[in-house]
């Protein structure tokens, strides 16, 4: 199956039981906003941990009617996401996401070895954009937590963004490892290691998906483009997830398309024992509906 | 027997032994050389004569050490009287020294100098030309892409178009720890890119999944290479070498090889190959010259 916009996340949702969110420091009313729609929605059955008040004055003033939801009252910031992830860790709930708290924090408490949600991979950042001029949805990792993968880093990376296109219902993603050209140069570390990525996919070293790379950002998403340059690749022009090089170029990209193509997009935290919606505090209310559904959706 | 174009006139320095002038007097009345015979002409002589062969076949020139000799076997080559290079009974080290030197030397401007062998194996269905037993110890990822194209270049010579080519391990499994292997993830890449031209290449790849197609249905391996092997590429001359002489003693094979990246063809044996072997060089540089 392939996903032709965002919204075609709601299918994989629809009929499958509801998934429990956890909002951590939930006093922040972009989160609030996105967390009771998708209640309203029937995609997630939430639990809002924070400040009790704080939580009810946001939904008082911005007509959130939350009549019946779970509120768990934990003014302290960093308590009420020490709570929120043991209780992820224990089975509680199935997505965590952010509230009104720093990213350092919360992925701090992720990372506690003793109640966090490790699970020995590398976490990593998945955005899926729907973008006008692309014939579907189009994952890019990683634009936000790795700086510069090395290539053991990559296939972690790839290993998680693999793992969970799988689950949205892609078997066989095409993967494209991005560079600045598609031919191999030895000056340019990203295009050896995405030769070594293809060679460790055909050699089932990296599996459930077809990679191929280098491929420069035009060929991978346009097969008029690679044809042009006589690239013979069952993934030039079809990609379904681009791999960037560092995080330089995946956010520059990112920013771009939401910025210059006002793309849509759904982000969330790969490699921990479930989902993170861990949007930035500039995403749109509508940016964290989508990663909550992408979360849903991508959740066991 | 491919059909040569011309003859050529072939340099062999210190050229008194048995073998060698053995090989070249069964070239000489094939009728596809012409031989400059250069060492101690008396002994030249002297040899043809116990071998019953006519010395008045070749061009013989006196020179009275392996030095002098190699010098002016390079020199013929090198201002166009001859247009073949062959080492008789000097060192191998002492020859290519002569061959290598930048002023008065063979080589190619910029040109990797390696070595590619044509094997004869009566156990396979073909010839299998093996690169490099003989010259580059390690070869960095530069000069596996030239021993390659050497290697792709002769197979093309034998008239075979794409030439399979295998980049040999002791796995077919990529592992970054292994940097031959990571060459050779690289090589693949270039080749699906066309930075590396009219092969079909796959590596790393263990010898059975190279040139045996039952150990490909038996692993489930998918290679283009598929157990055909035409071309094999080593990681380093300690494991080429004991290949072709492993299957020279013990599976009977022949070997035919060739210096690359000089001007003209140079042909160097171990002294101790078989007057066939030597044939078989020099019908070989007269193919490539």
């Amino acid at each position: 199956m392939v996903l032709k916009n965002l919204n075609d996340l709601k299918r994989i949702v629809e009929g499958a039981p509801r998934k429990k969110l956890i909002l951590a420091a939930a006093q922040d009313q972009l989160s609030l906003g996105a967390v009771v729609r998708a209640w309203k929605d029937n995609i997630i059955e939430p639990i809002l941990i924070g400040d009790k008040e704080g939580i009810q004055n946001i939904c008082v003033s911005n007509n959130y009617d939350i009549a019946g939801l779970m509120i768990i009252h934990e003014p302290d910031t960093e308590m009420a996401v020490e709570m929120a992830v043991r209780m992820v860790s224990s089975k509680q709930a199935d997505i965590l996401m952010k509230g009104k708290v720093g990213s350092s924090t919360l992925l701090k408490c992720v990372l506690n070895k003793e109640w966090g949600l490790r699970t020995g991979n590398l976490l990593s950042h998945f955005a899926l954009f729907e973008v006008e001029t692309y014939h579907k949805v189009i994952a890019v990792t990683d634009v936000a937590m790795n700086i510069a993968p090395n290539l053991q880093d990559k296939i972690a990376i790839v290993n998680n963004s693999v793992a969970c296109l799988n689950k949205l219902g892609y078997t066989m993603p095409k993967v494209a490892v991005l560079g600045a050209v598609e031919m191999v140069n030895e000056n340019m570390q990203a295009t050896l290691d995405a030769a070594l990525l293809s060679k460790m996919n055909q050699r089932d070293q990296i599996k459930n998906c077809i990679i191929d790379g280098p491929l420069a950002f035009d060929n991978a998403v346009s097969l008029e483009s690679a044809q042009q340059k006589g690239i013979r690749s069952e993934v030039a022009g079809d990609t379904d997830l681009l791999l960037m090089p560092d995080i330089e170029v995946g956010n520059v990209l990112y920013k771009s398309l939401v910025f210059f193509a006002k793309a849509k997009v759904a982000s969330i935290i790969l490699g921990a024992l479930v989902p993170i919606v861990l949007t930035s505090r500039s995403d749109s209310e509508q940016a964290k509906f989508d990663s909550i559904l992408l979360s849903a959706a991508s959740s066991k | 027997m491919l059909a040569f174009k011309k003859k050529q006139r072939i340099a062999v320095a210190w050229a008194q032994d048995t073998n060698t002038i053995g090989a070249i007097h069964k070239a000489v009345n094939k009728g596809f050389v012409e031989a400059i015979m250069i060492g101690r002409s008396a002994e030249i002589i002297n040899t043809c004569k116990d071998e019953g062969i006519d010395e008045k076949l070749f061009s013989i020139i006196d020179a009275n050490n392996e030095n002098k000799a190699v010098l002016e076997a390079v020199r013929l080559a090198k201002q166009g009287d001859a247009d073949i290079v062959m080492k008789g009974l000097v060192g191998t080290e002492k020859f290519l020294k002569a061959v290598m030197d930048k002023e008065n030397g063979l080589m190619l401007p910029d040109a990797v100098l390696s070595y590619v062998g044509a094997l004869e194996i009566p156990a396979y269905h073909k010839l299998l030309f093996i690169t490099d037993p003989a010259v580059i110890p390690f070869p960095d990822l530069d000069q596996k892409i030239s021993m390659a194209l050497y290697a792709i270049e002769m197979a093309r010579k034998f008239g075979v178009k794409k030439p399979k080519i295998a980049l040999i391990g002791a796995s077919e499994k990529m592992s970054k720890n292994f940097e031959n292997y990571v060459d050779y993830a690289i090589m693949c890449k270039m080749a699906d890119r066309g930075q590396i031209k009219n092969c079909i290449m796959d590596g790393p790849l263990d010898l059975f999944l190279a040139c045996d197609k039952k150990s490909i249905e038996i692993k489930g391996v998918e290679t283009p290479v598929n157990g055909d092997a035409d071309i094999l590429l080593f990681p380093s001359l300690e494991s080429c070498n004991p290949f072709y002489k492993g299957l020279m003693l013990f599976a009977n094979g022949e070997l035919a090889g060739l210096i690359r990246g000089t001007e003209k063809p140079v042909i160097v044996m171990s002294r101790s190959e078989s007057e066939k072997s030597k044939y078989f060089c020099i019908a070989l540089s007269c193919l490539m010259a």
